[in-house]
């Protein structure tokens, strides 16, 4: 019986030292020489030896003793005090937005495999973030090629009612101003690069930044990978939390530039929309597009797509699949590879604080350029129009036109906005994405 | 460097804000024409636009079901005689 258990094992312990290196030999190169190296390396140690080797293994030593001359995972340098200090902040950083999605409700859906995906990212050894770490080929595989911002733009499309839009087509003009943001910070940044030695911003750079000031979390990220790959995490994460602070961002601009009686102007009710009205809203936008603007048509195609795959009441499994499990889905991955852009050696730089500072620049701007033209439209309009909706005209679906009716509430709590902000509101991703196509077009 | 960069900005802005106000102008005057003529041509029918397919199954009543049962029967039927 002994002897019988005593072959058994000899035959489990030859097979398990034969296994690794046959599988080594039917892959490619760099896998035998990893497995090759841990065969041959294995000698007889001491146990104080083994738990020594351990710890130069573990997070613990990982931080505790950054080395010179490390690259990360995608082969670029590493510093000191990204390998050390840097992981540490960056790891409270996404400890801080895990508390801002969780606790406060900033955008959670995105913010928190954002997070995620950044406290990955700065986990030592680990190379998450390489070309075979599963953060790095979402990346590649959904961000690099831009197909995550798209697919969630047609799911948005999907989700979106042109109904509010459609009623009242002039409030799309807001939607036109608002984007006014984007190009005043373009500005800014750029002469922040030319005049001060603080950043060193291109125009490329400058663009993919500004883009903030549309609001709209998708567009940025398509417009980050084109223009500037590099800067992504810090503008992704921009995008994402001013979008979330829309109710505390706008409010005050709101009410700076409105008077009270401004704030109570009552707007009338809305005409009821018609199913073919809806049907050919967005083929009118998408072959408005291709008209004008061929390279914005990847952002509004999928957009228009969505919705019409919405209005057409004959798909609706698909429309379903796209409002819900398709945009749940990608969400996951778009949040969890954006996040792999946190690690410290990206994050922890000085253009991180530009980018936040210019993109609430342009979003301020545009919240405020959205106000003035709803005022200047209900100067000159038949129909009174609230200035309040004109703040709507950033995207940040549903979020700026639940602002809009909040602030109308408190003015006259019989006033209800709601549907009147929507249309600039959608007008307003409209816009973004048009903004985003003439950005892209110049850099052609 | 050589480039002025303002400037740069200040045109981009410029030809932004013009695509973007004339896109969206554009947009609004399609629609506001296309508005008129649907509803010129297309009257509407308020109350009978069940424009969901779901609540179109749901509502499916018997009767088209017998409509159903028949056509079904009528087609196994010419199916029997032409094999025959």
């Amino acid at each position: 019986m002994k002897k019988l258990l005593f072959l058994l094992l000899a035959v489990y312990a030859i097979s398990f030292t034969v296994q690794p290196l046959s599988a080594g030999e039917n892959t490619q190169n760099k896998h035998v020489e990893i497995t090759s190296k841990k065969v041959s390396h294995h000698q007889a140690k001491s146990i104080s030896e083994m738990f020594s080797n351990f710890y130069r293994t573990t997070g613990i030593y990982a931080f505790l003793n950054p080395k010179d001359n490390v690259t990360n995972a995608l082969g670029e340098p590493l510093s000191k005090f990204a390998q050390g200090w840097g992981r540490v902040i960056m790891i409270s950083i996404t400890f801080l937005l895990f508390y801002l999605a969780i606790a406060k409700g900033f955008e959670p859906l995105l913010l928190l495999p954002i997070a995620f995906g950044g406290l990955l990212a700065n986990i030592p050894l680990a190379n998450i973030i390489g070309h075979e770490g599963f953060l790095g080929v979402l990346f590649e595989s959904g961000i690099k090629n831009e197909l995550f911002p798209l697919i969630i733009f047609m799911g948005v499309g999907a989700m979106t009612d042109f109904g509010p839009l459609l009623a009242h087509p002039k409030t799309a003009l807001l939607g036109a101003a608002a984007q006014f943001g984007i190009f005043a910070s373009l500005v800014g940044a750029v002469t922040l690069s030319q005049y001060t030695s603080w950043f060193d911003f291109s125009l490329q750079d400058a663009s993919a930044i500004s883009i903030i000031g549309g609001a709209d979390g998708p567009t940025s990220i398509f417009v980050a990978s084109k223009l500037a790959p590099d800067l992504m995490g810090a503008i992704a994460v921009a995008a994402y939390s001013y979008m979330a602070l829309v109710p505390i961002i706008q409010p005050p601009i709101m009410r700076f530039f409105t008077t009270v009686e401004e704030r109570k102007i009552k707007m009338e009710q809305l005409r009821e929309v018609g199913k073919m009205e809806k049907l050919l809203f967005p083929l009118t936008v998408v072959m408005l597009s291709i008209l004008i603007l061929p390279e914005s048509t990847p952002l509004i195609g999928a957009f228009t797509f969505g919705n019409f795959a919405r209005v057409s009441g004959v798909v609706d499994r698909l429309s379903d699949t796209m409002q819900n499990s398709l945009i749940n889905i990608v969400t996951i991955f778009l949040g969890l590879a954006v996040g792999s852009k946190l690690a410290a050696e990206k994050f922890l730089v000085v253009e991180t604080l530009g980018i936040l500072a210019i993109g609430l620049v342009a979003f301020a701007v545009g919240t405020a350029a959205g106000v003035i033209m709803a005022k200047i439209m209900n100067k000159f309009s038949k129909t009174p129009i609230n200035p309040l909706i004109g703040s709507a005209g950033v995207s940040a679906v549903p979020m700026a036109a639940r602002v809009s009716n909040k602030e109308g509430m408190k003015a006259d709590p019989t006033n209800m906005l709601l549907m009147h902000a929507m249309g600039p509101n959608v007008a307003g991703v409209i816009g973004s994405a048009v903004a985003a196509g003439v950005l892209l077009s110049i850099f052609k | 460097m050589e480039l002025n960069l303002v400037t740069e900005g200040l045109k981009f802005m410029v030809l932004g804000m013009a695509t973007v106000f004339s896109f969206l102008i554009l947009m609004v005057i399609i629609l506001h024409f296309q508005a008129k003529i649907i509803n010129k041509f297309f009257p509407q029918k308020v109350v009978s636009t069940p424009s969901r397919a779901s609540s179109t199954q749901k509502s499916s009543t018997q009767k088209d079901d017998k409509a159903l049962v028949a056509a079904i029967t009528a087609a196994i039927t010419t199916f029997k005689n032409s094999k025959s």
